[in-house]
């Protein structure tokens, strides 16, 4: 099994697409990089909102994310996983969620990504708190 | 060394065991529903995590809503309500992810 780069980071600072993308590490052996931005909507569960507040139990979430790491490294052959996630007030159309999976094949890192985080919505502890548009 | 020094079932039937002590923390509106971020809740040795809620919910009754919905982690990792609670664990209690 080859060795996985992780990078995880869980911050109440915005994040920055031209940061993350000017750091990508990549091998030649590798043909396909996936990345994902989840960007926060205008509205949800019907109602018009302003922003979300997402909250962390922090320690907890890393814990998790890097056991959701391991379970990537051992299904597929993965070079690199990357994944910003915000804490705090995100405002609409703000991102709140990067991740980036680099492997072989896009099949692989398709499905990786998508996986992870299908299953961060399942484990990682991490809520949000919508904040209803004042006006 | 008597009976009750060898077995530890006859021994527990004393009433003697020391208790457990387990702090428990709340997220997400969690931290509502019980009026605040942690309580720290004696139990008898030998309770499991399902008992602790149970207790939970007599102290903050409005969890009791959510009975079928609380995710429980003891540490950093989910544990089930058949876990045995340890002296000094560390109990966490929060509502469905939402990550994303």
């Amino acid at each position: 099994m080859g060795f996985m780069n992780r990078h995880l980071l869980i911050t109440a600072e915005p994040i920055d697409e031209t940061v993350l993308v000017a750091q990508r590490v990549l091998s030649s052996g590798m043909g396909a990089v996936v990345y994902f931005l989840g960007v926060v909507r205008a509205t949800e569960e019907g109602a018009q909102i302003s922003a979300i507040e997402y909250e962390a139990f922090q320690r907890m979430a890393e814990h998790q994310f890097h056991l959701l790491f391991d379970e990537m490294e051992k299904r597929w052959p993965i070079e690199s996983v990357r994944l910003v996630h915000r804490v705090g007030l995100v405002k609409v159309s703000v991102p709140s969620l990067w991740v980036e999976v680099i492997a072989p094949h896009r099949g692989e890192a398709f499905a990786a990504c998508q996986w992870l985080i299908d299953e961060m919505k399942r484990v990682v502890p991490i809520w949000k708190k919508p904040v209803e548009k004042s006006e | 060394m008597t009976k009750s020094e060898r077995n530890p079932n006859v021994a527990r039937r004393t009433g003697r065991e020391p208790a457990v002590s387990v702090s428990v923390c709340f997220y997400s509106y969690f931290k509502e529903l019980s009026g605040c971020e942690r309580a720290t809740v004696t139990l008898s040795r030998g309770s499991t995590l399902g008992e602790l809620f149970r207790k939970l919910i007599e102290q903050f009754p409005k969890l009791g809503a959510m009975q079928k919905s609380t995710l429980m982690a003891v540490g950093l990792d989910y544990e089930d309500r058949n876990y045995i609670l340890q002296d000094g664990d560390e109990v966490s209690l929060f509502p469905p992810v939402q990550g994303g």
